[in-house]
């Protein structure tokens, strides 16, 4: 296997200028769903069929300054052991060579399995085109020699990429900067959680603090795909997912045998 | 900055902000306003351990990546940098021998200036005003030499009447009025202090929250004396920071789109004596030339040839501006009708022409046309309805924008809707409204291609990526027809009133879109006998009407190629460092005025021998004087006479004395040669410093719209985001960024809430004397309140960015801040007002 | 993987000589299953200068032409990386620069131009609740018109001084222009030679306020 390429998010720098999230839409060709303002300035609480890439803010009170808020950049993790490739049924989830996960839609059914089975919740259907969609760690451009859009377009510096063994290397130098400066809970993230993932954060509190699970974990549903239906993959399908998710997830694998795209489903 | 360096351009650059010891950024929201700018403090920060200060009213976006957050009450920097100076004076932190060698302080101050009680010596309190007389130096006998103390040591020297002047703001008295706790000034004090050792430098970044103060100017004075006495000016991380908000401000000032200058910051001509005619002119803007005899520009011309005491590099304005009258008036222009300097307007000479004085003009009906150029004064300008208003006495209106703005669409249903009812706020309708509207669909940026100067100074071309939407068109192309459509309507006329309009030269290529090239080239300058640009610079104008430039300052922007065609520096784009200690120059990148000089003032980077490194900081060295050569040398373009030696070069160029200026002698300032602390208009508290309220020297236009704080009893305040670019014009009507800040909202703290029972997500009404808006609340512990000489006090921050028109909406904050300025720039006091919020 | 070196673009007089910007520092093999393709390989990049804040940040436009080389269409506007200013880098303004001339509709997701973009030159008769659409030459010979006869009804040629004596002063109070901050030096510099020269001083722009 080649070396795995990683996306790097050191949230001490970030500014949340949010030009990740604009540059992905530029070069993902996706739309703007504008909602009203509620309170806080993170208009998107997740990520959405047409939104792969958001900035949280979070406020928390600080002994120093009375306030700090925190910024994280919420996006696939593009996991090792990626838990939405495995519950596929037709296979429309790969992994490159260096790391992404990426899904090809023309092979989407939009039966939202992946969506439930995500530790992180990151694949979202998009009723417009009838699948489910996600980042894919621009790997069309990366192939062709360029930073994914969001690294890009970074003005602060919070985004790096590049190989993962380099970048967890230069992590660790900087939670040890952090530790030593201020920030005595900094830490890595994505590092080790799930079996590792091709997106890492440098954080400057523990997990919790960002929003981000502490210990992600695979949800039940999955290992009984894994164990149990992808070995008898075909008729078996339907079945074992009838007793394993939703009926609409059924469903929905049913209707595409019928070649039958019906409008539905949730966003 | 002017009265204290000579220019009031941002100094150093973007890229340079990585060379910096220690940023102080104060009044700006860089992060949000200017976010490239933190590229290049976190790169300062991982080559050399770069410290950022954050000095605001509120905790924003910047404050999350400072290494120090101080909050500060809005409109009262002066107290916390006079604060500053006394620590500096007090410890004995400042740089010594650039002190000495680079600065004013050693010059002696006439015995009649004063100051008491916040009142500088010459105050009139009927007219508001100043005489500034006695705002000046000791000259000898002769009246020309000013007399110095090279000690330091003397009453009178501005040193130590500086000294005197900021004794009174000790760290107690300003932490009581700025609201500032006294552990964070403190940490602030010592870290920026440091910047006073010879091997260190430190940067101030500022924007509109320092200059949006009826005491803008000092605020900018106050960081000058700063940096002066830290030996922070004119050396590569170092340096004042203006960042300025528009893509092309920079160049639309340099150009004198502004009431009292001609382009290159030549004073706009007066119908005044020393204004009636070319020499009165020519010897009124060039320092020092008042007294010289001269009886026609030929003896003129002597005289300065001759030089001219406590001049500077002014001494050169004659040739500007005879270059200039050439450029716009080719052939009627000659040595007998004085170059046609008559044909320049001249405008009242005690009257104000700035943005505030035109909507009060227009809102009385003293103006009939008004052309709109991609600005939005419906959502940006002080007092907006007040604004709005006004716009519909006009007879007739020009508007060009790509989109129809609010101030395009004043006259419509939508533009008069209000929240509440409030007998002071007339409301319109169409039918009401007899302005007729022209409004003129432009192009977008990369729809059209021209040159734009960043607030670096840096001039860079932009080429066409894309055709124009529909039928829009560049705004040259506007510009250029609307030109021709009124000359050709004046071209048979016989009436000397005419011939300013007539005579004009006129004609950038033959094609329908005229080319930009071809307006570069005149003003960048050329030799009249054979159109060559003149390569060299401005230093090759002349005064004989030989040579014509249209921008003095862009002059050298143009050269020729190997071919002989046009070579537009601004164009190049070799992004290679030229610095050979990595200082990130980029000289060949684009073109900077003047001269492709990219830090002004880089006479300071050297030990005054002009030979010695500051101790420790040979890295930092911009220029050496080679004596072998007897010239100047180094990366960057020496901002002192190339082949002046060490001890003749200044390196305050435009200034008279050629030294930075703690002390601005008469002629800068309308509001005294030292920063003092005045209250802003509006305040809730008391002046803690002097018994003057408000600045003394500032113009009140509606004294009977002052605000009580029994009424209104909070500060408000207003600012942008990232996500939007000032009127929002330009980012309200892109879905990206309407979905990013879909609306109109104010911030206050948890403590605000309470008090007015109002929780995250609700409808606000916020209130001045001038109206009311509604607004989401954002309750948010980033803003908290400020105890003020032991009191507590509220601050409501709103954006100004938001309008009825485009995808993201709301009520434009701008209806609640008053027609009330700076006593020098008239920039409106957007920063500090009082008013009241409650929920909708 | 195969290092390459960053290659940079140059641009001579008015047209761009330009290859793909590539900014990794190393080369992989592309997938050969890669479902989507990178819509801006092969496509010059045109730069610019981002027209919000006064950082001067590159910008470079990617756009479809067709064959005969005619402008369809935009495809991305990004960060330009030869720029030494941002290096590549765009804020969430510069990042949605695309959107200044065209979208992607909410609800189909198709590109289409921005739909509050003004195509035609538009007029507001007093009194009037609308616009109407004018040609370019209507509009500009109004324009004319209206600017000279408020300048000859309200133009001041002569007046006398403080000191008694009389100088020409060739101004109008009747007329002001305000803005030209998102102008190029060249059109402001145009602008501002057109209105001195019609004895405009009521003359601001957005650096007042």
């Amino acid at each position: 296997m080649a070396r795995s390429l990683t996306n790097l998010y050191d949230v001490s720098k970030c500014t949340a200028c949010r030009g990740c999230l604009v540059a992905c839409k530029d070069s993902n060709q996706l739309p703007a769903v504008i909602e009203p303002f509620k309170g806080n300035y993170a208009t998107h609480e997740d990520t959405n069929g047409n939104t792969y890439t958001l900035i949280r803010f979070i406020e928390h009170e600080d002994p120093v300054d009375g306030v700090r808020w925190n910024f994280l950049k919420w996006q696939c993790m593009h996991c090792f052991d990626a838990e939405c490739m495995k519950v596929c049924p037709k296979n429309a989830y790969t992994k490159t060579e260096w790391g992404a996960t990426i899904h090809d839609e023309d092979k989407c059914i939009g039966c939202q399995y992946c969506t439930y089975a995500c530790p992180f919740g990151i694949p979202k259907y998009r009723k417009r085109t009838d699948t489910v969609t996600k980042c894919t760690l621009c790997y069309e451009r990366v192939e062709e020699g360029l930073k994914p859009a969001c690294v890009r377009t970074c003005p602060s510096g919070a985004l790096t990429f590049g190989y993962r063994d380099e970048l967890l290397q230069q992590a660790e130098e900087r939670v040890k900067m952090l530790r030593a400066n201020g920030f005595p809970r900094a830490t890595i993230y994505g590092k080790l959680e799930l079996g590792g993932t091709n997106k890492i954060y440098v954080l400057t509190d523990t997990p919790d603090k960002f929003g981000l699970p502490v210990e992600p974990k695979v949800s039940a549903n999955t290992w009984v795909w894994q164990d149990w239906v992808q070995p008898y993959a075909g008729w078996l399908i339907p079945i074992a997912l009838a007793a394993s998710a939703t009926s609409f997830v059924t469903n929905r694998i049913l209707d595409s045998k019928k070649k039958n795209h019906a409008e539905g489903g949730h966003e | 900055m002017s009265p204290a360096f000579g220019r009031g351009a941002m100094t150093n650059h973007m890229v340079d902000l990585k060379n910096t010891d220690v940023a102080l950024i104060m009044g700006s929201n860089m992060a949000e306003n200017h976010p490239i700018g933190m590229k290049w403090l976190g790169e300062g920060r991982r080559v050399r351990g770069t410290k950022i200060i954050h000095v605001d009213p509120r905790y924003t976006r910047t404050s999350v990546v400072a290494d120090v957050y101080a909050p500060m009450r809005s409109g009262t920097d002066i107290a916390f940098l006079g604060g500053m100076i006394k620590y500096i004076l007090d410890n004995d932190l400042y740089h010594k021998e650039y002190v000495n060698a680079y600065t004013n302080a050693a010059y002696l101050v006439a015995d009649e200036f004063d100051f008491e009680d916040g009142l500088f010596s010459g105050y009139n309190a009927d007219k508001r005003s100043y005489d500034n007389t006695t705002w000046d130096y000791q000259y000898d006998a002769d009246g020309t030499t000013i007399l110095k103390d090279p000690t330091l040591t003397n009453p009178r020297c501005v040193f130590e009447l500086m000294k005197k002047h900021f004794s009174r703001y000790d760290i107690d008295s300003v932490c009581k009025i700025t609201g500032t706790p006294k552990n964070k000034y403190l940490e602030v004090l010592k870290l920026f202090c440091t910047t006073g050792a010879p091997n260190k430098v430190g940067n101030i970044m500022y924007a509109m929250g320092i200059t949006q103060h009826t005491v803008g100017s000092q605020n900018v004075k106050a960081f000058t004396i700063v940096q002066m006495l830290l030996g922070n000016m004119g050396r590569p991380g170092g340096g004042i920071n203006a960042l300025r908000g528009e893509n092309n401000v920079q160049g639309a000032t340099d150009m004198a789109l502004l009431f009292h200058i001609i382009p290159g910051y030549i004073d706009s001509p007066m119908n005044s004596k020393p204004h009636k005619d070319l020499l009165s002119f020519v010897k009124a803007v060039t320092p020092g030339a008042a007294n010289v005899q001269a009886n026609n520009m030929e003896e003129f011309r002597a005289a300065v040839a001759a030089g001219i005491p406590n001049s500077g590099f002014k001494i050169n304005s004659s040739k500007w501006v005879v270059s200039l009258l050439k450029s716009w008036w080719g052939d009627a222009s000659k040595p007998e009708n004085d170059f046609a300097y008559h044909y320049l307007p001249k405008r009242e000479a005690t009257k104000n022409y700035s943005h505030i004085a035109m909507f009060e003009a227009m809102d009385k009906g003293e103006i009939e046309g008004l052309f709109v150029m991609g600005t939005n004064p419906v959502v940006g300008g002080p007092n907006a309805n007040k604004e709005q208003t006004g716009l519909s006495k006009l007879k007739w209106m020009v508007s060009c924008d790509l989109w129809l703005n609010e101030t395009a669409e004043f006259w419509t249903y939508a533009a008069w809707e209000r929240p509440v009812e409030n007998d002071k706020v007339k409301i319109l309708s169409p039918k009401d409204i007899q302005t007729e509207v022209f409004f003129l669909p432009a192009a977008a940026v990369f729809e059209k291609e021209g040159t734009a100067a960043q607030t670096g100074r840096w001039v860079q071309y932009r080429w066409k990526g894309a055709e124009p939407v529909g039928d829009s068109r560049s705004d040259l192309w506007m510009i250029d027809h609307m030109a021709r459509g009124i000359m050709d309507l004046y071209k048979d006329s016989t009436r000397p009133e005419d011939e300013p309009i007539k005579n004009l030269t006129w004609g950038y290529g033959h094609g329908d879109e005229p080319e930009p090239i071809l307006v570069g080239h005149e003003y960048s300058g050329y030799t009249v006998a054979d159109n060559k640009p003149i390569s060299a610079g401005f230093a090759a104008l002349k005064d004989d009407g030989s040579t014509a430039c249209g921008c003095w300052i862009y002059c050298g922007q143009m050269t020729t190629k190997p071919d002989g065609s046009l070579d537009y520096k601004p164009m190049h784009r070799d992004n290679v460092d030229n610095s050979k200690t990595g200082l990130g120059l980029y000289s060949n990148w684009g073109w900077c005025w003047p001269v492709n000089r990219r830090i002004i003032y880089n006479r300071c980077s050297i030990q005054p021998d002009g030979v010695t490194p500051w101790p420790g900081d040979d890295d930092r060295v911009l220029i050496r004087w080679d004596a072998a050569a007897g010239a100047w040398v180094g990366d960057d373009v020496c901002d002192t006479g190339k082949t002046s030696p060490p001890d003749k070069a200044n390196p305050f160029i435009m200034r008279p004395e050629g030294k930075g200026c703690f002390f601005a002698a008469k002629g800068s300032f309308k509001d005294g040669p030292f920063p003092e602390h005045y209250e802003p208009w509006e305040s809730p508290v008391r002046n803690l410093m002097n018994s003057q309220k408000f600045n003394p020297a500032t113009k009140v236009w509606e004294p009977e719209k002052l605000g009580k704080v029994e009424e209104y009893p909070f500060i408000g305040t207003t600012y942008r985001v990232v996500e939007h670019w000032q009127t929002g014009a330009l980012t309200r009507n892109l879905p990206w960024l309407a979905e990013l800040m879909p609306n109109m909202f104010v911030e206050i703290s948890e403590e605000l809430g309470k008090l007015r029972g109002i929780d995250n997500g609700d409808k606000i009404i916020m209130s001045t004397t001038r109206g009311d808006i509604e607004a989401i609340a954002c309750v948010t512990k980033r803003i908290k309140p400020y105890i003020v000489d032991g009191k507590e006090v509220h601050m409501v921050g709103a954006l100004w960015q938001f309008g009825f028109k485009g995808y993201a909406t709301g009520d434009p904050a701008n209806r609640l801040t008053p027609h009330v300025g700076d006593a020098n720039t008239m920039i409106p006091e957007y920063k500090a007002w009082l008013c009241d919020i409650r929920r909708a | 993987m195969k290092v390459t070196r960053r290659q940079f673009f140059k641009v001579t007089g008015a047209s761009a000589a330009a290859i793909a910007a590539v900014d990794l520092g190393f080369d992989l093999e592309p997938a050969a299953a890669a479902a989507r393709k990178l819509r801006i390989k092969n496509i010059k990049p045109v730069p610019t200068v981002c027209p919000y804040c006064a950082s001067g940040c590159g910008l470079v436009v990617y756009s479809e032409r067709d064959a005969a080389g005619k402008f369809v269409r935009l495809l991305s506007v990004e960060g330009d990386p030869d720029n030494p200013i941002n290096r590549g880098a765009a804020c969430a303004k510069g990042a949605a620069m695309f959107n200044l001339r065209e979208i992607y509709d909410a609800e189909t997701g198709e590109q289409i131009i921005n739909p509050k973009r003004v195509k035609k030159p538009l007029y507001r008769a007093p009194g009037s609740d609308k616009w109407e659409e004018k040609s370019w030459e209507w509009m500009m010979a109004e324009i004319a018109k209206r600017v000279k006869d408020t300048r000859d009804r309200s133009f001041i040629h002569k007046e006398k001084i403080a000191d008694g004596s009389e100088v020409i002063v060739n101004r109008t109070e009747k007329i002001a222009s305000l803005g030209g901050s998102g102008l190029d030096n060249e059109e402001a510099y145009l602008h501002c030679k057109l209105m001195r020269a019609l004895g405009v001083v009521y003359l601001e722009t957005q650096a007042r306020i």
